[in-house]
């Protein structure tokens, strides 16, 4: 066979060229730390990637929605602990006004009291997080609980609830109505309170009477709603961890089609740079057998 | 004539053949790196020996021809590699310039963009009433509007560039033709008088060559030594000392970007565009209206799912102010070029799904959040990031093929241009060895003639 020097010299080059940019593939990936940046790079990877991305801002979306709700929640949650504990102190003075030692003025002290832990109630039915009511219904930007006349009080919200996305096709519920809870389906709490007071102040022990057993139905309405709400934050909880424990998962897989690895990538460098510096050794060699170094 | 005078006629004819063979040696020494350069070598031939007695005595060398050394079937195979390097070559750059469309990887794409987009309307439909997120989805909106028509701009843009460059390979095209026809002629001119128009071939297979890099050719050689080169289906491109001409001619129903047209000489009559096969130019066609082309028509179709699915919806809700039935993205402007955002007013996201229920009620907010999770017939039973996805994928597919084409094709052209040089390469050993060879011949033959002259002295001074 005939070896023409074009032969020598483009098959050097052809290796060093394809050594090099092999090489320049094995830097990139090393500095970027990344495998695939581009489509082309590997297109069912990049695909995965993208539908991973989108998956993980889903996730971190959901994740952000859930911490929103759980603060509504929360408050809720303590709002209704401290109305009941209201409404238990309310109950205990009534037994008290309710029996037979307790003169007239006495009641009338006692009114006194109740009347002051209405309007804490009702503040409570007012509380807000981040400027907007929790027991309003959809009516955030009202102050649901406002006092009419006397000591009746009236409801400013609506009965609509608001939900909120937490998962792929899943809606946690994050506002209870406070028409479901103080104004409510069994007794109006309110209502209750304010014949209370017309009761204790005219020294009408059978009024006295009734206004215990709406106090029962009072207890068992807010517990009812703490339930509620308990179990709401409950699901929010869980589906937080869920979220997590998913987007653990999905950071991984988007890794592992997007990142380099580094030992394959510094052994694919070390490998190359040898061929590089052989296919130079070889070249010199070749150089040193041309005919033209032993012609004088 | 033997004798003495004979042998002074070997010994001059000797001595020039010999500078001769040198001459050819040191052409094939000058253009060891010459492109297309193939090896000569000079061919020796006895003269016509005389009679006489004992036997007929031999009359000395001559150089017959000065032949090249070629193979045209390796030839032929490097013509048609080089007519899939040009193209491979070709649909590699223009796709590798399209590519950083999608950079998505460094949440730079429209991808990122749709994914921040519907973040934002989750945003609003966990606090409806919040001025700032109504405010963060209308800018979330506008980027994503803004990628879509940015997207739009740059594969228009890059298939102008396209355009341009096949104008410029139309024009390189008609210029080698050109060229090919007049080295038809002088090569004719030179070998119907006998000669081996050794260094014309070299050039015009090199001409050749080029061309074939453009588009794809046939060429056929006649017994005159002119080629007759074609292209297309059969259009003449070159017949003996006659070019024809390729024209781009602009076409209205692809943006006005140009045609392939072949001339005959009565006009650019004949589209060639879908009938070039091979070629850098077929390379930059597919790119410009098969690869470009069809990620517009993609990007267009997400972007008019994006505004009437969005729209749909939120026609539906209220917003803040109680205004209802309100497009969310401008109606008409359903391409990837012409999308955006038609509210200004962050009051007027329709968030709720009654007028009743303002400010708090996100139903319709939710409901416009599911829809990035929801397959839509308008995709093909897609969701817009599995559509989008998908896209992503398949032009990563198309570009990942011509890479791979082109390194195999290289590769390929490696071992045939190795083929080639073996036939028609300079080996400097070869050369080297040869010039030895001839200068010894040389002063063999000059002391040929000197001791032919001392005889004839010897004769001579016999008389005195």
């Amino acid at each position: 066979m005939r070896v023409a020097d074009q032969q020598i010299y483009g098959t050097l080059l052809g290796n060093l060229q394809r050594s090099r940019s092999q090489i320049l593939t094995a830097q990139e990936q090393i500095s970027s730390q990344k495998r695939v940046e581009t489509p082309s790079d590997d297109p069912s990877a990049f695909g995965q990637i993208v539908l991973g991305k989108s998956a993980l801002a889903q996730n971190t979306q959901w994740t952000r929605n859930i911490d929103f709700g759980t603060a509504r929640v929360d408050a809720a949650d303590q709002a209704l602990g401290q109305s009941q504990n209201l409404i238990t102190r309310v109950r205990e003075l009534t037994i008290q006004a309710a029996s037979d030692t307790t003169s007239a003025e006495g009641r009338n002290t006692i009114a006194k009291e109740v009347r002051q832990i209405q309007r804490q109630l009702i503040q409570l039915g007012n509380t807000e997080v981040a400027g907007q009511a929790i027991f309003a219904g959809t009516k955030t930007d009202v102050t649901p609980f406002t006092i009419t006349s006397g000591d009746t009080v009236a409801y400013q919200g609506n009965s609509e609830t608001q939900s909120i996305a937490v998962s792929e096709n899943q809606t946690v519920q994050i506002l209870i109505p406070g028409s479901s809870i103080f104004t409510g389906s069994s007794t109006n709490i309110f209502d209750s309170l304010r014949d209370l007071l017309t009761a204790l102040e005219g020294n009408d022990r059978n009024g006295i009477q009734t206004g215990l057993g709406n106090l029962d139905l009072a207890t068992a309405q807010i517990s009812d709603a703490q339930g509620t709400v308990g179990a709401l934050g409950n699901r929010l909880q869980i589906t937080h961890d869920a979220l997590d424990t998913a987007n653990l998962t999905i950071s991984k897989s988007i890794s592992d089609n997007q990142d380099a690895d580094l030992a394959t990538a510094i052994t694919q460098l070390r490998l190359q740079e040898v061929a590089v510096q052989a296919s130079s050794e070889a070249f010199s060699r070749i150089f040193d057998t041309s005919l033209l170094n032993y012609l004088r | 004539m033997s004798g003495l005078n004979g042998l002074f006629g070997i010994g001059s004819n000797a001595l020039a053949t010999f500078q001769r063979a040198l001459s050819v040696t040191g052409q094939n020494i000058a253009n060891v790196n010459t492109p297309g350069y193939s090896r000569q070598e000079i061919i020796l031939n006895e003269t016509l020996p005389e009679n006489g007695r004992p036997g007929q005595i031999g009359t000395g060398v001559e150089a017959s021809e000065v032949r090249r050394s070629v193979d045209t079937f390796v030839e032929q195979q490097l013509l048609n590699s080089n007519e899939r390097l040009g193209q491979f070559n070709a649909s590699q750059s223009a796709l590798t310039q399209i590519q950083p469309l999608f950079s998505d990887s460094n949440d730079q794409g429209v991808a990122a963009g749709l994914n921040d987009f519907f973040k934002a309307w989750q945003d609003v439909a966990t606090n409806p009433a919040d001025l700032t997120s109504r405010t963060v989805l209308l800018s979330k909106a506008d980027v994503v509007a803004k990628r879509l028509n940015q997207a739009a701009t740059q594969l228009s843009s890059q298939r102008n560039a396209l355009d341009g460059q096949i104008q410029q390979g139309i024009t390189d095209v008609n210029s080698l033709a050109t060229q090919i026809a007049g080295l038809n002629g002088q090569i004719k001119l030179a070998e119907v008088g006998g000669q081996n128009a050794n260094d014309l071939r070299d050039q015009r297979g090199q001409l050749l060559n080029n061309l074939a890099g453009l588009i794809d050719i046939t060429s056929l050689e006649d017994s005159t030594g002119q080629v007759t080169v074609s292209v297309g289906i059969g259009q003449v491109l070159v017949a003996q000392q006659t070019a024809f001409r390729l024209t781009g001619v602009s076409n209205a129903s692809n943006s006005g970007l140009l045609d392939v047209r072949y001339d005959n000489g009565s006009g650019p009559n004949t589209d060639l565009t879908a009938v070039i096969s091979s070629g850098r130019l077929k390379g930059l066609i597919d790119a410009r209206d098969t690869t470009a082309t069809g990620l517009q028509t993609s990007l267009n179709t997400l972007a008019s799912q994006i505004v009437t699915q969005v729209n749909q919806q939120h026609r539906l809700g209220y917003g803040l102010d109680g205004s209802t039935t309100q497009d969310f993205f401008t109606a008409s402007g359903t391409t990837a070029a012409t999308i955006s955002v038609a509210l200004t007013d962050r009051r007027q996201i329709a968030a709720s799904s009654t007028a009743a229920g303002v400010p708090g009620n996100n139903v319709n907010a939710l409901a416009i959040a599911t829809l990035q999770t929801t397959a839509l017939s308008g995709l093909g039973n897609a969701t817009f990031q599995d559509y989008y996805s998908a896209m992503a994928g398949s032009f990563g597919s198309t570009l990942k093929g011509a890479q791979d084409d082109l390194q195999g094709q290289e590769l390929l052209h490696g071992q045939l241009q190795a083929h080639r040089a073996e036939v028609s390469g300079v080996s400097m050993d070869e050369e080297l060895i040869n010039l030895l060879k001839y200068q010894r011949a040389f002063q063999a033959a000059s002391k040929l003639i000197t001791t032919s002259d001392e005889m004839l002295q010897t004769i001579l001074s016999l008389k005195q």
